[in-house]
């Protein structure tokens, strides 16, 4: 994989967001340069759930914020609802943004705690002059009852209930698309639970379009319809969760899917094993970046980058010894 | 395990007996009893998972067993700890400093804070060496390679020069476990060893710990919040709700005949792998109680799709169900009258404590 191209992205009319050939570069120390993503491309259909997953390190949060252009991307091309948002200046870009929300992993500490809930959920149509008539609705949705939490601070809620103010927050600004950065990781199962369930509500009510960014493989397979697999900056497979989650073929995929662990006692350990570490995104391997901890690693693999190619319906795999 | 509450003092039986352990912690409102009457045992080269949601308890526990909490915690007068037949609480300091680390080790969820970051690896693994083995420093280089090398860790001699911020967190991880198994412990407690790491290295963490402990013969207590992780890695299973253990069985009874019912909606609310995409959740509403403020009776009564009358009269204690198998409700999961009182609960469209059943499963509604 960890390879580039383009074959995975469809010619839809109804596409939300396009991201091409994203290239996101910081600088660092000595003259080097951090590759955090080096040429992802994915697109999102509108009503679609997109997640991308992969480790710690591999450009999906990168991803996600150069998208919001949180910073711009170092290069590539980022068309939300047909515009291009690389190419806007900073008012024309704040106003299309108010139609892609975020929300964060850590949902106490991405509000703001002298703040009651009611300020925090009108802030964004307070800044835009809308009416602000609909943030008790919005409140109501997400489960909570604002007779009871208008008044309060973030503090007075437990990790799950911030979430669903952070949740308020987005929809209340009627968005077309949100970016969830890993927003149940910092929750317990029985919260995660309630509010993955809730995410799935919200979409159907407010008829959303979802960028979802985890690491945990079995809430993206959840929640997603489509999945992009990321390894240190580049694409490896891309596939609806039921084709990927049955038949992997990127060896990365795979061996991601044999390392969770399963509630079953009965599912004994698997013997797959990746050896090696994550290389540094300071100096990442040529060719395909996962070679180096790949089972399957050729010569090949480290002269040629594989590209994109079809491998089965909607399955696209970025290998040059796909299983 | 069951004949804990029977027979306390039963000697070098076990390896670790704990009878009656209750901690508190006295905070501005009020004295807040984290951990409530847990008694437990563990038999040499057995791995007992700790499983619980945050607030259960389960950190509490081992940092009570090991005796490392801060000065704002109060252990009750009931609570016992007899570690191969010793009271490790009735241990001098001096003796507790050759005890821990020596005969229990620990290894904690995050390494970059469990290990001194202006300190070299060397530094930090041949301490404890020379301390509890009484090697000199050229033997205790010796073993120090030895121990980094069995973890894993690739050029070990090099690596004892570096500080842990030249390692990545899955090397740090190997790091503090070689630092743990170093003077042989008969015990070892991982509190959330694999949290903060990747799934791949996570996967290697697990592994590594599951064969020291087939070379080493040691016990574990593995604390998780991850019923996928205790699935795999542990012999029995503990689960925790608000201070006290609901229900402990062998893994393969705890996972298919489940008793409690909170056991059971946490096994619900997983995402798992094996289900087609969109699969709705089981959702439980609502979530643990305030500690300072406990609701009459079972403690997951609230939140019970079962709930009777009963249920709030008293508190279910953890009885057996069978040798391997305990379990604290009055209406376990698989018995008649848990489905007597599903129906009534049903019919009634509410609990006896008042949860509604219709908001119990629909997406997103309850309060939460």
């Amino acid at each position: 994989m960890a390879g580039t191209g383009t074959a995975h992205l469809r010619d839809a009319d109804d596409t939300v967001l396009r991201v091409e050939n994203l290239v996101v570069e910081f600088p660092a120390p000595k003259g080097r340069t951090v590759h955090a993503v080096s040429g992802v491309s994915f697109d999102v259909r509108a009503g679609e759930t997109v997640g991308l997953v992969g480790e710690s390190g591999c450009g999906k949060s990168t991803t996600g914020r150069a998208v919001m252009q949180l910073p711009s991307p170092t290069s590539g091309s980022v068309r939300f609802g047909g515009v291009e948002l690389t190419a806007l200046d900073d008012e024309e870009l704040r106003r299309t943004r108010t139609k892609l929300q975020m929300i964060f992993q850590d949902p106490i500490s991405s509000l703001n705690p002298r703040r009651k809930v009611r300020d925090i959920v009108a802030e964004g149509p307070g800044i835009w002059g809308l009416a602000d008539d609909n943030v008790d609705t919005v409140l109501e949705n997400v489960g909570l009852d604002p007779a009871v939490v208008s008044d309060r601070r973030p503090h007075e809620f437990s990790g799950g209930q911030c979430q669903r103010i952070c949740i308020a927050r987005a929809l209340v600004m009627d968005p077309r698309m949100i970016i969830c950065d890993e927003p149940v990781s910092a929750l317990d199962v029985s919260i995660q639970a309630q509010i993955l369930n809730l995410l799935e509500a919200m979409k159907e009510r407010y008829g959303l379009t979802l960028l979802f960014i985890a690491h945990d493989l079995a809430v993206v397979k959840n929640i997603s319809d489509r999945v992009v697999v990321m390894y240190l900056g580049k694409m490896c497979e891309v596939a609806p969760p039921d084709t990927l989650f049955a038949a992997p073929r990127h060896p990365y995929t795979q061996l991601l899917l044999t390392s969770i662990p399963v509630p079953d006692p009965r599912r004994g350990r698997s013997d797959r094993r990746i050896t090696g570490e994550l290389p540094s995104p300071l100096d990442p391997p040529s060719g395909c970046r996962f070679r180096t901890r790949c089972p399957r690693a050729s010569e090949r693999c480290a002269a040629e980058e594989p590209q994109m190619r079809a491998i089965g319906d909607d399955h696209f795999v970025a290998c040059h010894f796909p299983d | 395990m069951t004949d804990t509450i029977t027979q306390p003092n039963s000697g070098p039986h076990h390896l670790l007996q704990v009878s009656h352990l209750s901690t508190s912690f006295a905070t501005t409102h009020g004295s807040l009893r984290a951990v409530d009457d847990v008694s437990l045992t563990l038999d040499r080269g057995e791995t007992l998972g700790v499983v619980g949601e945050s607030g259960s308890g389960k950190s509490v526990l081992v940092r009570t067993i090991m005796n490392i909490l801060g000065r704002n915690a109060s252990i009750s007068d009931e609570t016992k700890v007899l570690f191969n037949g010793r009271d490790t609480r009735a241990l001098t300091r001096a003796e507790a400093r050759h005890f821990w680390g020596r005969e229990i080790a620990m290894v904690f969820q995050d390494p970059m804070t469990s290990l001194n970051p202006v300190r070299r690896i060397s530094r930090q693994i041949v301490e404890p060496i020379r301390y509890h083995l009484g090697l000199d420093e050229k033997a205790a280089i010796e073993l120090a390679v030895e121990l980094l090398d069995r973890v894993g860790i690739p050029e070990p001699r090099q690596r004892l020069n570096n500080y842990p911020h030249e390692l990545s967190g899955g090397m740090r991880q190997r790091v503090t476990i070689a630092i743990a198994i170093s003077c042989r412990p008969k015990l070892l407690v991982a509190d959330e060893p694999t949290t903060a790491l990747d799934v791949t290295v996570q996967k290697q963490i697990l592994d590594l710990l599951a064969e020291l402990q087939t070379e080493t013969g040691m016990s574990m207590i593995m604390i998780t919040h991850d019923l996928g992780v205790v699935a795999g890695y542990a012999d029995r299973i503990a689960v925790m709700y608000s201070g006290r253990i609901i229900e402990r069985a062998d893994a393969i009874g705890l996972f298919e005949s489940t008793r409690h019912p909170y056991t059971e909606a946490l096994l619900r609310s997983i995402p798992r792998i094996e289900d087609p995409s969109h699969t709705p959740l089981r959702v439980t509403s609502g979530r643990p109680p305030n500690p300072l403020s406990l609701p009459p009776g079972c403690r997951f009564s609230p939140r019970c799709r079962y709930a009777q009358p009963p249920c709030t009269e008293q508190e279910p204690a953890l009885t057996p169900a069978s040798v391997t198998h305990e379990y604290a409700c009055f209406f376990p999961v698989g018995s008649p009258e848990n489905l007597e009182a599903l129906a009534a609960n049903e019919a009634a469209r509410a609990t006896s404590t008042g949860l509604e059943l219709a908001t119990a499963t629909t997406a997103g509604a309850g309060a939460v």
